[in-house]
């Protein structure tokens, strides 16, 4: 469980948001920044594998081009045209729930309460 | 041009300028007030916004006209415009918000701590800002010149609709702000989204088949309109000729490489769409807008695709209506970006024609409107009230702010005057696209890698900030003029690479910044501020005060 430690919260923005109440320890950022890093490069790395295999597989797999999935449509046409934007989605909603839970789970967490945001 | 027409524009033009008027009402003139809307836009809200910013003239008749010249490669544009929120979801939205400044140039003159770099960024954003600019201007001549066909003041038809559009955005900015403007920009998308859906059902009503339109369209190879005459278009992959269902009618394989990689990266460069993040309540807000995005930009891209698929079949089986004679040869339009009034008019007669002007003219204005706000934010804020007169106050950087978009407007309007779309077209099939890339290369090459090394590598200094900057910039400007200098070259190859040129410019650009930063000895970012832009508490904190509000109103 994270400690809750001498640290920078909300106050600091040039707009002056948010309150004195809530503040991140350095080293919990600093450890929540590289999980996010990982986590987003490793995204990152499905999502160039999945876009780049396109073009790839055009060049180096015939089927991929001359082949008729729907009517007159080739696998590639059916992946550029609307499944490479569901696989977008899925990828999105994956990773931002990730991400989310990894700031609820490392930062934000007092000694002693099951809430990662209690309310007072 | 008919009654309908007539009214479609009035109604338009008269719901702009009401939701301006009302958010005129609200907006006090503040910094964050008038560039940001207070920082309390909601998610979906803005997720609308940052649809309405983004899908341009470029996305709603240039994505139709790229896929109408140059059937699956034309698709890529689409899939390039929507994969660039990937990496912004991933790795800028919540940071970029969570640091809480204005601007982009804001953001990374904080987080780098140097005017120097604020100073690189405004240069920057104001060079990608005129460059996306001018595209949306050409968009408004050219829907202009097909809605209403004739012009007012002794100005030529194309020349009225970039004057009215450029001049009526900018009154409309200047009146709302960002809040007008993000009002403006969530409605006008969602007519947009609308607009989209209506002419598919329309489609599917008559009987349209998908997958049969496309086995239609790959039947005959692919030939477009060069001098008023018809040319069969090569596959740049095997130079047989193109068809409409195959790659190879557009780009090479290095070709739709340099592309894509140009459209992925150069989102998260967007002044305009970038400056949206700010607007959000917090960093999750941000990336929660994202998702959003990405579903509502993914749908409309799919319809786009198959309205531009439908426009290459049905254009060429009705080619003998006189009206039609006129836009074609043979059953092939001469300027592919009319695909989507085309189909309008083939599939709802006059009252089609208008509405889907009227959509074409709501994408320009909403994303004309966010362009212009982002030049105010970063002239207002950055130039102004950072550099030039920091005692001036923030009502002096908002009337600063209000001054830019008038010059702005006019600065893109002239140079939108100068451009000849017929003479780019010979080189460019989809010239609204095309120009467009041109900002996503600028925004891709200067901007993105800075924001993505500042926001992750806390090594970065602003040495390598501004180093970085300016050789992204200056390599994607000479590769760009270079590209347009020698033309479109057979194989594809060279001139690909040149005219979508972040692939070598961004990797350039992220290098620079590396080994300056490595061999600089200045400070690295301090932990207040990498707390600040990765710590949670002033979201936590939002979403509290959030919660006891709402327990407070039941």
């Amino acid at each position: 469980m994270a400690r809750r430690e001498v640290g920078y919260g909300g106050p600091d923005g040039p707009d002056g948001a948010g309150g004195p109440e809530e503040f991140d320890g350095p080293s919990e950022v600093v450890a929540v920044a590289r999980t996010q890093r990982r986590i987003a490069l490793g995204y990152g790395l499905v999502f160039v594998v999945a876009i780049g295999s396109v073009p790839v597989l055009s060049l180096s797999l015939p089927w991929w081009s001359t082949a008729r999935l729907l009517g007159g449509m080739s696998p590639s046409f059916v992946a550029v045209a609307g499944g490479l934007y569901v696989f977008f989605l899925a990828l999105g909603v994956a990773a931002a729930r990730l991400a989310r839970s990894v700031e609820d789970r490392m930062l934000g967490i007092v000694p002693g309460g099951d809430d990662p945001v209690p309310d007072r | 041009m008919s009654g309908v027409d007539t009214a479609s524009l009035i109604v338009f033009a008269l719901v702009a300028v009401l939701v301006s008027v009302l958010a005129w009402r609200h907006t006090r003139s503040t910094t964050v007030d008038f560039f940001l809307a207070g920082r309390r836009t909601g998610m979906i809200t803005n997720a609308g916004a940052i649809c309405g910013d983004y899908l341009s003239a470029a996305s709603f008749l240039g994505v139709a006209g790229a896929v109408y010249a140059s059937g699956l490669d034309g698709v890529w544009y689409a899939t390039g415009f929507a994969a660039g929120f990937v990496p912004v979801l991933l790795f800028v939205a919540a940071p970029l918000r969570r640091l809480g400044t204005v601007s982009l140039p804001d953001f990374l003159a904080v987080r780098f701590g140097s005017a120097q770099v604020r100073v690189a960024a405004v240069v920057a954003v104001e060079l990608v800002i005129l460059s996306y600019l001018v595209p949306q201007a050409v968009g408004s001549g050219v829907t202009w010149e097909l809605l209403v066909g004739r012009g007012i003041a002794g100005l030529s038809p194309y020349a009225t609709g970039i004057v009215v559009s450029t001049l009526a955005v900018g009154g409309i900015v200047v009146i709302g702000g960002m809040r007008g403007t993000t009002w403006n920009q969530a409605l006008q998308f969602g007519f947009l989204l609308a607009v989209a859906v209506w002419l598919s059902a329309l489609l599917w009503a008559g009987g349209f088949s998908y997958p049969a339109a496309v086995e239609q369209a790959s039947a005959a190879p692919l030939r477009m309109v060069v001098d008023d005459r018809l040319v069969a278009v090569s596959s740049q992959l095997s130079g047989a000729p193109a068809r409409f269902g195959d790659p190879g009618a557009r780009y090479s394989a290095i070709g739709q490489v340099a592309l894509l990689v140009t459209l992925v990266l150069g989102t998260a460069g967007l002044p305009h769409v970038m400056n949206r993040y700010f607007a959000a309540a917090t960093g999750r807000a941000a990336r929660t807008s994202t998702v959003w995005v990405l579903a509502l930009a993914g749908g409309f891209y799919a319809l786009a695709v198959m309205l531009g698929t439908a426009a290459r079949v049905l254009v060429a089986q009705r080619a003998d209506e006189p009206w039609l004679a006129a836009l074609t040869v043979d059953g092939v339009l001469r300027v592919p970006e009319h695909a989507l009034l085309v189909l309008g008019r083939l599939l709802a007669g006059t009252p089609g024609l208008a509405v889907v002007a009227a959509a074409a003219f709501a994408a320009m204005v909403s994303t004309i409107g966010g362009l212009l706000l982002a030049a105010a934010a970063s002239f207002g804020h950055d130039v102004v009230a950072r550099i030039w007169r920091p005692a001036g106050g923030p009502r002096e950087a908002v009337v600063a702010g209000r001054a830019a978009v008038l010059v702005i407007s006019v600065v893109a309007a002239g140079v939108a005057l100068w451009v000849d779309p017929e003479r780019l077209l010979a080189s460019f099939p989809s010239v609204i696209a095309a120009m467009v890339t041109w900002a996503f290369a600028l925004a891709g090459s200067a901007l993105t890698p800075a924001v993505l090394l500042g926001i992750w590598w806390r090594e970065a200094t602003a040495r390598g900030a501004v180093a970085g900057i300016w050789t992204g910039a200056a390599v994607a400007i000479g590769a760009l003029v270079l590209g347009l200098v020698i033309g479109p070259d057979p194989s594809g190859g060279l001139s690909a690479v040149l005219l979508a040129p972040a692939l070598i410019a961004a990797p350039l650009s992220a290098a620079t910044i590396v080994v300056v930063s490595r061999r600089d000895t200045g400070p690295p970012v301090s932990d207040r501020l990498w707390t600040r832009m990765h710590g949670t508490a002033a979201d936590r904190q939002a979403e509290r005060m959030a919660r006891i509000t709402l327990r407070g109103r039941r």
